[in-house]
């Protein structure tokens, strides 16, 4: 990985506003610089296809803005006064305090701050997610964290058999969460489980939250990010956790995702393989329905597959292309450096899937450098296509490759409900790949009827 | 009255301190510029008794900073590449920044490509033992990668506060490089309004850019702008003069050559305020004072003392008189089809003074404004660059002027008392805010779109373009939920808890 970073995948630990701003009704208060929310936001919501601000996003979100008498004489009383503010002015359930670098560098003890609202019965929490400390990825896991510590606090869980929490995409840096978490939600359903997807449309709100000690089990579906929540819940509610280390894309993985839930929760083999038979009818008839297609359109295909997006997605997503489309890996691009135990599942989970996955893996969160090596690795002669971000586009379309969208910075494209995760991910990735054809550049080589 | 531009400190002065710049205010246009005192230099800030004060209250909502508006500005120079010494965080601006890159270049007819923009990716033990290494990296690689012909480097409120030495390092890699390395201090704390960002970047440029020994250029312009399409280039030919843009999608010579040229004009005292003082007071480039170039009155003033400057007094009588006749009749049809009709304006401060002037050309009605923030002077202190005593003079008094710095809970509650049928933006972000509210609403990206007498016609038909889309902005506002409480939503002074 580099040291300096060109064309950015992801912002700092305060762009976890938007992690807050995805629990229905729960609102950020930012303790930081006058840019900081709004920088976060341009990148996160704008530059996730035009997401917009949502219930309280964008320009609502509170903000000290904090100017050199605090950096000067502290800015405690600036957060205080702001906490009021926020409980007057906004109508939310829960509020999280942010913290920036100007905060967190000179010392606030914003945590305190936050805690004296809670013991006074406001649904207030506290985190620190100053820039230098981590990135948008690590920003994450501290808000549900501190959300988890001081929000749901201190329970004896009431475990109720089939409920699940799932941890899976960090809101936002995926630009399809709103779809994907629908999608799981609607698997894990089907095959007997009562969820608790925490974020987007399908949550109930902060309610759900507090309803994370009763699960029967924490479902993480990442390599990476939300590691340390299952292993927090783990120790605080005595909760276990099954981790797939994989994002489920297309037939083959989410049925394979779906049986292992189903053994580890212990649910009905038999309902299990019925879900998965009406699920896998349903994909591969519509899979073999674009034989026409790729039979017409053979010459113009991609061939050589480049991914760049985060250690949750890009895998998942390759490994389809790759096991059932038939994509040939020159390049996956990892680039919301994770550590290096979590790089070791990522490798070990892709390998299994097919060595030339895990050959073809690069951990990198320049821009700059990714782009060099695509440039380095393309070969004109034969067809490509580049997933990944608008940076990706440009790429694209400067090297003659064709190009399809994954991951942020994504401000050349609308996105509403769309996923490539389940059964109904992987036929809209289908459509996207093989659409691109059309959408790059003049297809030609039709055969004649 | 004027005060000199002190180009000597290698950093500028925040604008609160040089101009006594407000961020929050209630009241009328009339009152503002009794307050303001143009030629007194009222402020906040300055004076132990206070002309003109600040209702700041103790909520607010995240605002903008000034290190967005140097990438904005440094980062949209061509041959350049700007380092952003900072946390990752800042470089998302990187995107929204790109884009408008990438679309000015397309609109001027340049190469299209991407921003050129490196982040220092400061961590934690960065902000502890400093990152003096890393900045000296960074400007290698920016070397290395691209060879540039100059390297701007943005600080940040964490580099700020540490204490971090970038004026040496700068100089160091100055002398190495043998290009212009320039340091500019737009720490987001470091001033309360984001358009110090604007001082900082031209700060830098004044001070390390500008040619030192200009051949002079008679016929030449310098028009201070951003990134908007190429309106002055066929406007400014009527008077046989030539344009050079400054500092958006410029190159580096460009930016050297400010200093060659007969004189310098902007669109916005907001954003052109302190280099036109500075290339007048430092490289003898007079300075365009006169009413900005919107509606008839401040156009028709504006290119006469352009033509009085470059000595084209006959062209400009010319150009106006064929001009007035050529937009009389389409504005007079306009006129007809937007009577009746309510307008809001929510920009920054003097584009909006200009954007009222225009709307009431148009004859629309405008009773409220917010603007972003209040500079009671601009950087050369002359009088005719009143722009707010221009609007009052020429087009009459705004009953309900606010200065809040984008702050959304406040605008429900201003536009609660005007109900405008549309409203005009520049900086998005309250935009959502108005069609929540039913109210639709034209973010200006192009900041030329208003400018001279075919603004005035551009601006009429955006006006009918977003009022046709009424219905959209309709079926949200049945829809929509404002995460205010009813407490709020209730007041109808949104500085309540500010008094």
């Amino acid at each position: 990985m580099s040291t300096i970073i060109e064309q950015p995948r992801h912002g700092c630990a305060l762009s976890a506003q938007q992690t807050v701003l995805a629990i229905p009704r729960a609102m950020p208060i930012v303790h930081a610089g006058p840019g900081c929310a709004s920088k976060s936001f341009g990148f996160a919501a704008t530059g996730a296809g035009f997401q917009g601000e949502g219930y309280a996003g964008g320009s609502h979100i509170s903000s000290t803005n904090t100017g050199e008498q605090e950096v000067i004489f502290g800015g405690e009383s600036s957060l205080d006064k702001e906490i009021k503010g926020a409980l007057q002015i906004l109508d939310g359930d829960m509020f999280v305090v942010l913290t920036g670098c100007t905060s967190d560098i000179v010392g606030d003890d914003s945590q305190s701050i936050a805690e004296k609202y809670a013991a006074e019965g406001y649904p207030v929490v506290g985190t620190e997610t100053a820039g230098f400390k981590g990135n948008s990825y690590y920003g994450h896991e501290i808000v549900i964290k501190a959300i988890i510590e001081q929000f749901v606090g201190k329970v004896i869980p009431k475990v109720r058999r089939g409920l699940v929490n799932v941890f899976a995409t960090v809101p936002f840096q995926d630009p399809f969460w709103r779809g994907d978490l629908e999608e799981i939600k609607r698997i894990l359903t089907k095959i007997g489980l009562e969820v608790n997807i925490l974020f987007g449309n399908e949550s109930a709100g902060v309610s759900e939250w507090q309803d994370i000690p009763n699960a029967q089990f924490n479902l993480l579906v990442s390599p990476s990010t939300g590691t340390e929540v299952v292993k927090l819940l783990e120790e605080k509610y005595q909760t276990p956790y099954l981790q797939y280390p994989i994002l489920p894309v297309g037939g083959a993985e989410t049925s394979r995702f779906l049986r292992e839930i189903s053994v580890f929760a212990g649910l009905s083999a038999v309902r299990t393989e019925k879900v998965i038979k009406e699920e896998e009818k349903r994909f591969y008839d519509y899979l073999v329905s674009v034989s026409d297609f790729i039979g017409e359109y053979w010459n113009n295909l991609p061939i050589d597959l480049y991914t760049v997006g985060d250690s949750i997605y890009a895998p998942g997503v390759s490994s389809f292309l790759v096991n059932e489309l038939g994509l040939e890996p020159k390049g996956i691009y990892l680039t919301d450096e994770p550590k290096e135990d979590w790089q070791t599942v990522i490798t070990d989970a892709l390998a299994e899937r097919d060595t030339r996955l895990k050959t073809s893996l690069v951990f990198e969160n320049d821009g700059g450098s990714v782009e060099a090596d695509i440039r380095q690795k393309s070969d004109r002669t034969r067809h490509s296509i580049i997933l990944g971000s608008s940076w990706e586009k440009f790429l694209a379309l400067d090297i003659g490759s064709l190009y399809a969208y994954l991951s942020l910075p994504l401000d050349e494209t609308v996105i509403l409900n769309n996923s490539y995760v389940g059964y109904n991910g992987g036929l809209r990735l289908i459509e996207e790949v093989y659409s691109a054809v059309f959408k790059c550049r003049p297809a030609t080589a039709r055969s004649i009827y | 009255m004027k005060e000199k531009i002190n180009l000597d400190m290698p950093e500028v002065q925040p604008r609160e301190q040089r101009l006594g710049t407000i961020i929050a205010w209630d009241g009328d246009i009339d009152e503002l510029h009794r307050q303001s005192d143009f030629i007194g230099r009222a402020g906040c800030d300055r004076n132990a008794a206070c002309k003109l004060c600040e209702l700041r209250g103790p909520f607010s909502q995240g605002s903008v900073c000034s290190e967005q508006m140097v990438e904005c500005q440094a980062g949209n120079v061509r041959d350049a590449v700007l380092i952003q010494h900072a946390p990752i965080g800042c470089g998302a601006g990187q995107v929204p920044y790109n884009s408008i890159y990438r679309n000015g270049l397309a609109m001027r007819g340049h190469k299209v490509e991407n921003i050129r923009i490196i982040n220092t990716n400061l961590s934690e033990d960065d902000v502890v033992f400093g990152a003096a290494d890393k900045l000296r990296m960074a400007i290698d690689d920016a070397w290395t990668r691209y060879k540039p012909k100059a390297i701007f480097i943005a600080t940040s409120c964490a580099t700020g506060i540490i204490g971090e030495d970038v004026d040496s390092i700068a100089r160091e890699k100055q002398e190495e490089l043998n290009i212009p390395v320039i340091p500019m201090a737009c720490e987001g704390f470091r001033s309360k309004h984001w358009s110090t960002g604007f001082d900082a970047t031209q700060h830098g440029i004044l001070r390390q850019i500008v040619n030192n020994h200009p051949h002079k250029q008679e016929d030449l312009v310098n028009v201070i702008n951003l990134w908007g399409s190429d309106v002055f280039t066929p406007m400014l030919a009527n008077l046989n003069l030539r344009v050079n843009y400054v500092i958006d999608l410029a190159s580096v010579d460009d930016l050297a050559r400010m200093s060659e040229a007969a004189a310098t004009v902007g669109f916005c005292y907001t954003l052109s305020s302190y280099l036109a003082a500075a290339l007048e007071e430092h490289f003898g480039v007079p300075e365009v004072k006169a009413p900005m170039p919107y509606g008839f009155a401040g156009t028709d003033a504006w290119l006469r003392e352009l033509a009085r400057i470059t000595h084209r007094e006959e062209l400009a009588e010319k150009y106006i008189k064929a001009e007035h006749a050529r937009v009389h009749p389409r504005i007079a049809e306009l006129k007809k089809k937007l009577k009746g009709v309510k307008g809001y304006v929510a920009t920054g401060s003097a584009y909006s003074h200009g954007l009222i002037q225009v709307l009431r050309e148009l004859e629309v009605k405008v009773n409220g404004s917010l603007v972003f923030h209040h500079d009671p002077v601009y950087d050369s202190g002359d009088e005719q660059e009143d722009s707010l005593g221009h609007l009052l003079k020429h087009y009459g008094n705004v009953e309900n002027f606010h200065v809040s710095n984008r702050q959304q809970y406040q605008l429900y509650a201003f536009l609660q008392k005007v109900h405008p049928d549309f409203m005009l933006i520049r900086h998005n972000g309250l935009a959502p805010l108005a069609s929540r509210l039913g109210i639709p609403a034209a973010p200006l990206g192009d900041e030329h779109i208003a400018i001279g007498y075919q603004g005035i016609i551009n601006l009429g038909e955006t006006i009918l373009d977003i009022l046709a889309r009424k219905k959209y902005h309709d079926s949200i506002k049945k829809h929509v939920t404002l995460p205010y409480t009813d407490w709020w939503l209730k007041q109808e002074d949104a500085y309540i808890l500010a008094r």
